[in-house]
């Protein structure tokens, strides 16, 4: 088991600067998730903690040891892909088997190793099988065990999940879980998903253009988040931002509310809007409007709830969960 | 940064333990080597020998200038063998191109009889030159071939048109077409496949007939494909060999040799190394300058 | 429109028809041609045979040195094909894995063979081949051929290595795979279509040639079956049955090998010399 520290870790492909600088520390056992949007450098800083990357500075340190110019395989680490890469042309016993035998484990250790991992994957009754034969949540399974097997300190991922469809996507989901509480092992965990973020991970990043905007436990982001970026970024829908005097303020810039923090009333309340669209999705009801003051907004109502389009209601945010921000974009206290 | 970007030996280390350098150092130098001393060392040795009266024997030490290059330009049966490289070009882009297309054309769609076609038209082109020639030089047999059967049937004289001096060039000629029409047409067939089924079908809807459709459609979209071939009809004529051996060995009086016979004839088989050098860095020089032009002018036409 | 769609089929039959008979009639009068004797050929040229004599097919057969013949070409063939398929593909994985400096000079130095033919250079190779001392071998065939391959086998390879996913590589990379063993464990295995397609093409035009052997091999025991082929033809000048059965049986093993591999040879051929 190891925690993974990077100090002032840079990189550029060329003159192009990718991550200007960075520190970040991943505690031994925590299941950490990297998000942000697409290009913003979370594969990238994936490959530099793996050694597929070398960064143009700054140092990688696993479990307390400098590994910066120490190959992948000498790292303690594993990593499975988005595309999973399995090695076609082997069964999945030899796939899962590969990287000890490189590692020159001893013939009856792997052996308990291959089906210890087949066992807890379920995947007993498909050793003998080619990739090719395989479903690509099988798929997503080899490349897991091919992952285990190796007893790694930290486990990569990055996006393992996107190329399944919901139902499996949810039911790997619940997997990893169990595996990161099985293991104990630290994991790094690329996703685009909302969902995945807030329910695997134990500490987020959140990146923006190769930096880090805020790190924190799920609901702390959620709850206060420190830039308007992550303000946005988290949660869904997004997060509504105003101009701070919609809510009476002088002393900050803009003013944000969740859709799910805001009170819907026909007949009194700050804001007057315009209902444009409403969707309905049975738990709840996602209202987007239009403020004739303040632009659009998005309001989250529990239950089902029946508005004409075109009517005019009343909007009133809840005070306890109104976010200010800065002129720099930076909470207010 | 807070660390120094790793230095130079640190690089060359990190190299070293990932394997890299081992596989470049492993991996690379067998073709290198291999390449170098059979083709580039032999060509660039071909360039100074060319300058040289020589046997091969000892080292060349006859310096003799431009006279080999003089000689050869100035020898009649070069010339026959140059007018006979720009004859099967001709033959090759006039008349076997066009047939090649059309029977491309007749049988490009995916069908069992066509598959059937199809191998039968491409089989010519797997036979060694020299079985193709030897099977020719039988056809044409005035006493015993197929010739000799029909100036037989209609009681007339044995006729040898591999004796003829001007017949003979024109029954290689027919072997050529024989040989490689099959290769040119199987460029096609893959071109032609590859044209999208719904413009040809668009072009059906909008009324054209079936021809209006392969001039305005199939043969500007392929046209690549039609470079290629040519290309390779123009490099395949310098190169003709194998199929004059059996047929003629250039003969009659050299009326049908090409520039390769006559570098075996004149330069090889007399061990004038030399003299033979100095025709292969003719036929090299042509190579590049068809390679260049080819280049220009499908960069060209695919700018357009 | 119907009769005008039949009409145009059968004038289009017709048409291919005669283009077979064009291509096959030579080829079957050669393979009748043996059969018959040699007074029938000159009365019978295309016909079946009156009776079919089975003796100078069955007196080649017979012939130990037609099948030393068959065996060099074989064996230069075989081996010409296993040296360009691991040297070239050697290179070429070296070109579309690794950046180092200087590559990309040397792969378009590899490439030049690509520019012109084998006949240029055939003096000075026949000296280099004499000065080695292997003339009369079979590396005397099998290293040139090797040699002028490997530009197109290495351009195609190269092509094929850079299409395997990226992340194939660092997955065994990060299971401590070198770059070395990955090319034999993974690259090789998983590019069986290329290395048959250009296999074949290798095998087919190191088993056609002729002037290289020619030039280099002089003991009939070296001799390769194009120089059986024409050696017998000089020997039996006028005894066409002969010859025609020597030829028939000498095509013969390409036409089945043709037939059985028609998919590769099509593609490397023609794909080949597209792509070069
Ligand atoms: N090998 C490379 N050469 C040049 N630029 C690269 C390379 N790899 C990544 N980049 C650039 O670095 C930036 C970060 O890429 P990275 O793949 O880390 O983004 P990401 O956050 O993983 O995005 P996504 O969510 O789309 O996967 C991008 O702008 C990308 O274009
Ligand atoms: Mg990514």
């Amino acid at each position: 088991m190891a925690d993974v520290q990077l100090r002032q870790i840079a990189k550029s492909f060329g003159s192009v600067e990718v991550i200007p600088g960075l520190d970040l520390d991943i505690p031994d056992g925590s299941f950490t998730v990297l998000v942000g949007p697409s290009g913003c450098g979370k594969s990238t800083l994936l490959r530099i903690i793996s050694g597929l990357e070398r960064p143009t500075g700054g140092n990688v340190s696993i479990g307390g040891r400098d590994v910066t110019r120490d190959e992948p395989s000498k790292r303690g680490i594993s990593m499975v892909f988005q595309s999973y890469a399995l090695y076609p042309h082997m069964t999945v016993a030899q796939n899962i088997d590969f990287g000890l035998r490189l590692a020159k484990t001893p013939a009856d250790e792997r052996e308990r190793r291959v089906a210890e991992a087949a066992r807890i994957l379920h995947l007993e009754s498909l050793l003998d099988r080619k990739p090719a034969e395989l479903s690509g949540g099988q798929r997503q399974r080899v490349a897991i065990g091919r992952s285990i097997v190796r007893e790694p300190g930290v486990f990569l991922f990055d996006e393992p999940l996107s190329n399944l469809d919901a139902a499996l996507r949810t039911q790997m989901r619940i997997e990893l879980a169990q595996l990161h509480e099985r293991f104990d092992a630290t994991m790094v965990y690329v996703t685009h998903d909302q969902v995945e973020a807030m329910t695997l991970a134990d500490q987020i990043v959140v990146m923006n253009g190769g930096s880090i905007e805020q790190v924190g436990a799920p609901m702390e982001l959620y709850e206060r988040p420190r830039t308007e970026f992550v303000a946005t970024f988290i949660g869904s829908p997004k997060m509504n931002l105003l101009p701070a005097r919609a809510v009476g303020r002088s002393d900050a810039r803009n003013a944000g509310v969740r859709p799910e923090h805001i009170r819907l009333d026909k007949n009194g309340g700050d804001w007057l809007a315009e209902v444009v669209v409403v969707e309905n999705l049975g738990s709840d009801t996602v209202v987007y409007l239009e403020s004739e003051d303040f632009g659009p907004l998005t309001v989250r109502v529990a239950g089902h709830q029946s508005l004409a389009s075109r009517a005019r209601v009343w909007l009133t945010p809840e005070p306890e969960h109104v976010h200010l921000f800065d002129a720099d974009g930076v909470r207010l206290p | 940064m807070s660390t120094i970007p790793e230095s130079f030996p640190e690089r060359v280390g990190r190299t070293l333990r990932d394997g890299r350098f081992t596989a470049v150092i492993l991996l690379l130098p067998p073709a290198l080597v291999l390449f170098s001393l059979f083709v580039i060392v032999p060509l660039a040795e071909s360039g100074r020998y060319a300058f040289f009266d020589w046997n091969g024997y000892g080292e060349p030490a006859d310096w003799v200038g431009f006279e080999n290059f003089e000689r050869m330009f100035g020898h009649s049966v070069f010339h026959q063998a140059i007018w006979n490289t720009i004859k099967l070009v001709l033959v090759s882009l006039l008349v076997q191109m066009p047939l090649a297309l059309a029977l491309a054309l007749m049988i490009y769609r995916k069908t069992p009889t066509n598959a059937v076609f199809r191998l039968i038209f491409f089989l010519p082109f797997i036979l060694a030159e020299i079985a193709a020639g030897l099977i020719w030089s039988f056809v044409f047999d005035g006493n015993y071939g197929v010739a000799a059967g029909i100036t037989h049937a209609f009681g007339g004289e044995p006729y040898f048109v591999l004796g003829d001096r001007t017949w003979a060039f024109v029954a290689i000629m027919t072997v050529i077409v024989w040989k490689y029409f099959g290769f040119h047409m199987m460029i096609y067939i893959a071109a032609l496949q590859g044209v999208p089924q719904d413009l040809v079908e668009a072009a059906k809807i909008e009324g054209a007939k079936t021809l209006d459709v392969v001039r305005h459609v199939q043969i500007p979209l392929i046209k690549p494909a039609i470079m290629v071939s040519a290309f390779f009809a123009i490099i395949g004529a310098l190169q003709v060999f194998d199929v004059i051996i059996p047929l003629t060995n250039g003969g009659p009086s050299n009326s049908t040799q090409t520039v390769v016979t006559y570098l075996y004839t004149f330069g090889l088989s007399r061990l004038k190394i030399g003299f033979g050098s100095a025709v292969g860095i003719v036929l090299f020089l042509a190579a590049v300058l068809i390679a260049v032009f080819y280049q220009r002018f499908s960069n060209r036409a695919v700018s357009r | 429109m119907m009769k005008g769609g039949l009409a145009r089929e059968l004038l289009r039959l017709s048409v291919l028809c005669i283009v077979a008979a064009f291509v096959l009639g030579p080829l079957v009068a050669t393979a009748l041609g043996g059969f018959k004797s040699n007074l029938e050929i000159r009365t019978n040229p295309m016909g079946l045979p009156a009776s079919w004599e089975l003796t100078h097919y069955l007196g080649i057969i017979r012939d130990p040195s037609f099948w030393s013949y068959l065996g060099n070409s074989l064996v230069i063939s075989l081996l010409t094909v296993f040296l360009t398929l691991l040297v070239g593909a050697a290179a070429a994985y070296v070109f579309a894995q690794i950046r180092f400096f200087g590559s990309r000079l040397l792969f378009s130095y590899l490439l030049l063979g690509l520019m012109f033919p084998f006949a240029t250079a055939i003096l000075p190779l026949f000296l280099k081949v004499r000065d080695l001392g292997i003339l009369d071998t079979y590396w005397a065939v099998i290293l040139p051929q090797t040699a002028f391959g490997l530009s197109l086998a290495i351009l195609l390879f190269r092509t094929f290595f850079e299409q395997l996913p990226r992340e194939l590589f660092e997955a065994a990379y990060v299971d401590g795979c070198g770059y070395v063993r990955f090319f034999f464990r993974f690259t090789l295995p998983l590019s069986t279509p290329i290395l048959a397609t250009v296999g074949t093409f290798v095998f087919v035009q190191s088993w056609n040639n002729f002037l290289l052997p020619l030039v280099v091999l002089n003991s009939r025991e070296a001799f390769t079956w194009p120089l059986g082929m024409m050696q017998f033809r000089g020997e039996y000048m006028t005894a066409w049955n002969l010859v025609l059965a020597f030829v028939t049986l000498t095509i013969l093993p390409a036409i089945v090998f043709f037939l059985a591999a028609q998919k590769y040879i099509v593609a490397g051929l023609t794909g080949g010399a597209v792509k070069g």
